[in-house]
């Protein structure tokens, strides 16, 4: 907003409300996943793979994240350049990711041949 | 007269930007955003690019190792509750206490937008308090593994094995585990510590400044939604530390 110009009542009420859905959406994940993660703990450890559980918890914190950058930060309503400015660059840490794995397998084997 | 001409934008009259603010830089810069806040942005993508180099190394050491502590067990106590075992417990709390002070920080900004600053300094106040009890329960569950002898060169939570004491009964024994765990645990949650600490100083200061009537005579809030930008940062940091140390 400009100088002197003054969010209006309507304009106000929604963004207000827009900060409380976001809250509220990140509750319920928060809640969700301890939830999940005591589920898994008490019955389901046995009998499924641990990779679901993983997969679910990176999808939820990523979901959490979402809603950090876009609603309490505000890029959401921000120009595409400057999103676009700040999205791109964080191209690197996928590649980051998929390197330190595939560089962390071979530590992992090489421990193996060093003391089996 | 620089004022006037701002104040007569064709773009800033007619302007559906939500968040504009009415500078030279920010009406004629392609991205509408001012210069402070410009390089605010770009301050955090460098520190997330720090705080990612921390998390990929801690998941690659992980994963080079074959046995790795299990978080439901390393953290599973909770002040006044003395011995019971409560896995993710604390840490939630501690996640919803930083999630509900970045809340009241938005709300600072929103009411910042309306130039009212008894509504800014509410809020303020909130994100004050919320960053600092986030702090003290960080230093409680500190000092309760320091006290179970986790330290950043020694990390007593190994695997179990079987005692030496089975002629009496059988016990479990517990045999030190992963080095790295205790230094990565104490050097990544400190380094997002001391943001939490650094922003909650620098929220003290915006609360003051908000006080003493700053922001009203300069005309906007502006330093306060730089200052919610930090805050929140700290808050979506947390949501990676959470994850990669409690989680999974």
């Amino acid at each position: 907003m400009s100088h002197g110009h003054i969010l209006g009542d309507s304009e106000y009420k929604s963004q207000v409300s827009a900060v409380w859905k976001a809250t509220l959406y990140m509750g319920i994940i928060t809640i969700v996943e301890v939830v999940i993660a005591l589920l898994w703990m008490n019955y389901l450890a046995d009998s499924l793979p641990r990779l679901m559980l993983n997969v679910f918890f990176i999808v939820a914190s990523a979901l959490k994240a979402f809603f950090i950058i876009a609603e309490f930060m505000h890029l959401k309503y921000e120009k595409r350049a400057l999103i676009i400015s700040l999205a791109v660059p964080l191209v690197f840490l996928v590649w980051a990711i998929i390197a330190f794995s595939w560089e962390a397998s071979a530590w992992f084997h090489m421990k193996g041949l060093v003391s089996p | 007269m620089a004022e006037e001409t701002v104040l007569h934008h064709p773009e800033i009259e007619t302007g559906h930007e939500p968040f504009m603010p009415a500078d030279e830089f920010a009406s004629n810069s392609p991205m509408k955003v001012s210069y402070g806040k410009m390089m605010m942005w770009y301050f955090l993508l460098s520190d997330a690019f720090t705080f990612s180099a921390f998390l990929i190394s801690y998941g690659a050491i992980r994963m080079s190792n074959a046995w790795w502590p299990d978080p439901n067990h390393v953290f599973n106590a909770m002040p006044f509750m003395g011995h019971r075992k409560i896995p993710l417990g604390f840490v939630s709390i501690m996640t919803f206490i930083l999630i509900l002070s970045s809340v009241a920080v938005v709300l600072a900004v929103i009411e910042g937008h309306r130039m009212n600053k008894k509504g800014v300094l509410k809020w303020m106040l909130g994100g004050i308090i919320g960053g600092a009890a986030f702090l003290g329960c960080q230093a409680w569950e500190w000092a309760h593994l320091i006290e179970e002898g986790l330290r950043p060169f020694y990390n007593p939570f190994g695997p179990d094995e079987k005692g030496l004491t089975h002629l009496v009964h059988e016990t479990l024994t517990k045999s030190p585990g992963p080095v790295a765990f205790g230094a990565l645990f104490f050097g990544i949650t400190g380094f997002h510590g001391f943001h939490v600490f650094t922003g909650v100083c620098l929220n003290v200061w915006g609360f003051f400044a908000t006080l003493s009537g700053k922001f009203e005579k300069v005309g906007h809030y502006e330093m306060i939604e730089k200052l919610g930008l930090y805050w929140h940062f700290v808050d979506l940091v947390w949501v990676f530390v959470f994850l990669a140390f409690y989680l999974l």
